[in-house]
């Protein structure tokens, strides 16, 4: 089997753990054959279009660690929340859901990657019934090297629980997140990540949520760090589910950042809400791909999906690709995408009344942003991420 | 207070609208400009006001002493100046309460006095309410979205009574108003009059000066100021129309 060029050095660095249970060192090394085959994306491939892999390609990661931190509030039975490491070796049962067959198939590359060499992450799991009202909170600081975490999110039926995953760190590093996600019959999960690395930092971040009918999700994703980030999110549906994937990017110096998109409606009497809203300075790229699947038999889909970017510098771009798919004939489903600057009229308005031209700037910028925050319903959420949004614009000053 | 002398301007790359208009207000003095549709008073408005998208092509507008047309729109507004927009603009996720604090505290800099704290602010809101007979249930809302045509002028009104202008310019504050809410409007107006506040209303229509008597009527036809007059003014135009006196 031909190994590809780029693939060759992580392949080389991979070293069994004989302490692992079988079924993980067999998976490790199929996942890994699965990467060394496909290499890195390209751009020729769809999904890939807009995102460029220079600055991965033009380094070579040694493995790397990071500092992980896990915190919440005194927890009830029927929860457990630890990291990868540790519930590999206590609840190997458990950990064991976080590996799936698409990492060992090498269609998504750089879950195969994480697969073969993830070295922790974290674990949440609970109980039917249990419901959580503080948010679990998982932060991790990066340096160097190359670090990949797998993270996995379990609902049992009936249970409903908050988590907020904040990834940071200083220097040149690659974190490659895959966290998967399972929420349980009439259980209901808010999912925020907050992306605020370095700035010399790749971030590759992957979520795959399986809902059970009647299941609510909620993932928001804020990204403001790294010098190359992507995150995916991909939804499947249940009968009845609703799914709100929505988020903010906010981008610039050369910074370049892609969100992509995937819900699966295969199931009928599903919703999702899609609202992104992307802010792009001096020259920050950003793109948008957003698939909406409903498939055969999918009736009474309900999708909305909206992209709206604002782009502040005369070198600044961004791409939107929006797409549906719709195989069956009774669903509403509904895309819209702008780009634009702001809007003058408003901004006039805010200067005529003594707000200077930059301070009225800011506001606007806010204002859009925290349109999309509003999908999430904590308060409390809410108003950490507005005041992240807030201290980004400072920083531009 | 105000000296316009001789202005010209066109829209940016258009046409001329505004062909030498003239215009003098004195400290305290209540000015109504009227005209038919097109002959300029928006456009008028609009330039002392800082809007972008004009030309000016000849003339000079002095404010206090100072070179308007040299200020930015804030430096405007820091300096006095009001404008009541004809069609205020909606700004979704701006909270009308925080965008008037950060306008006050702007101003509040700029004139070299104190920023307001929270509790400072929220008496001062509560004092000009009150002044104005207006509920407070538009502040908590973004700044006018989702508000009637009468809301919006009545918060326009209630932004100049916070900001304390020494030249407020109204341009047709009174369209769109039906008799209750051009009475409200007007009121406040009114409450308002002090000696070194000065006032130019641009108007459509003779009603509003029922109700705020103007010291100066002006016609103003084709870019051009073509009578002026005192408040007589209004009422022969109200039986000739604009086409009687010449306009």
């Amino acid at each position: 089997m031909a190994v590809k060029t780029e693939a060759a050095p992580y392949l080389e660095a991979f070293r069994p753990d004989a302490s692992e249970p079988a079924w993980l060192a067999d998976a490790r090394r199929k996942a890994l054959a699965a990467f060394g085959e496909r290499g890195f994306p390209t751009r020729r491939e769809e999904a890939w279009r807009f995102t460029s892999l220079r600055p991965l390609a033009d380094k070579s990661f040694k493995p790397g660690r990071g500092k992980l931190e896990l915190k919440s509030a005194a927890l009830p039975n029927g929860v457990w929340f630890a990291s990868m490491a540790r519930t590999l070796a206590e609840r190997p049962e458990i950990a064991r859901r976080a590996i799936n067959e698409s990492d060992l198939a090498g269609g998504q590359p750089f879950a195969s990657l994480n697969a073969a060499l993830f070295g922790d992450g974290f674990v949440f799991a609970l109980d039917e019934g249990v419901t959580l009202d503080d948010p679990m909170e998982i932060v991790h600081s990066a340096a160097e090297g190359s670090i990949n975490l797998r993270n996995l999110i379990v609902l049992a039926p009936n249970s409903r629980a908050t988590v907020v995953e904040t990834y940071r760190g200083k220097g040149a590093y690659w974190t490659n997140t895959v966290t998967s996600v399972s929420v349980g019959a009439s259980a209901s999960l808010t999912h925020v990540k907050v992306q605020d690395e370095g700035s010399e930092a790749i971030h590759f971040g992957m979520v795959r949520a399986t809902l059970a009918p009647l299941a609510a999700y909620r993932n928001f994703g804020l990204t403001l760090g790294a010098n190359l980030s992507r995150q995916d999110v991909q939804v499947a549906h249940g009968d009845g589910s609703n799914a709100d994937v929505s988020g903010a990017y906010l981008q610039r110096g050369d910074q370049d950042t892609t969100t992509a998109v995937v819900i699966d409606h295969a199931a009928p009497n599903a919703t999702t809400h899609e609202l992104f809203k992307g802010v792009l300075d001096d020259r920050a790229h950003g793109a948008f791909l957003g698939t909406i699947r409903v498939r055969e038999g999918a009736q009474k889909t309900d999708a909305k999906q909206t992209s709206r970017a604002l782009l502040l510098g005369d070198r600044a771009s961004v791409d939107t690709k929006p797409e549906l798919e719709i195989l069956a004939d009774d669903v509403k489903c509904a895309h819209g995408a702008a780009v634009g600057d702001l809007d003058p009229a408003m901004l006039f308005y805010l200067r005529a009344r003594g707000i200077g031209e930059n301070e009225a700037r800011r506001m606007l910028i806010e204002a859009f942003v925290l349109d999309a925050i509003e999908a999430v319903e904590q308060p409390e959420l809410r108003n950490h991420l507005a005041s992240l949004v807030h201290d980004w614009l400072e920083a531009g000053r | 207070m105000l000296e316009i002398k001789n202005l010209h301007a066109s829209v940016e790359g258009g046409r001329e609208i505004l062909k030498g208009v003239s215009l003098s207000v004195k400290p305290g003095e209540v000015h109504a400009i009227m005209g038919p549709n097109g002959s300029g008073k928006s456009t008028l408005a609009g330039i002392l006001a800082g809007r972008p998208g004009y030309t000016i092509t000849q003339g000079a507008v002095t404010y206090q002493g100072q070179d308007l047309l040299a200020m930015s729109p804030e430096d405007r507004a820091r300096a006095g100046i009001f404008l009541a927009f004809q069609y205020p603009v909606e700004i979704p996720g701006v909270n009308n309460m925080y965008f008037l604090r950060m306008a006050l505290n702007a101003i509040h800099r700029a004139k070299g006095e104190p920023e307001l704290d929270a509790g400072q602010f929220l008496k001062t809101v509560r004092a000009k309410l009150k002044l104005l007979e207006i509920e407070d249930d538009l502040l908590q809302r973004a700044v006018n979205v989702g508000f009637s045509g009468g809301e919006k002028k009545r918060n326009e009104i209630f932004q100049m009574a916070m900001l304390e202008p020494r030249l407020a310019i109204l341009d047709e504050t009174d369209s769109g108003l039906d008799i209750d809410a051009l009475r409200l409007v007007s009121n406040g107006i009114n409450k308002l009059r002090a000696p070194d506040r000065s006032v130019v209303m641009i108007t459509h229509y003779q009603r509003l000066l029922d109700y705020v008597a103007p010291d100066f009527v002006h016609v103003l036809s084709e870019g051009r100021i073509v009578r002026s007059g005192d408040k007589s003014l209004a009422a022969e135009l109200e039986k000739t129309g604009y086409v009687g006196v010449g306009a």
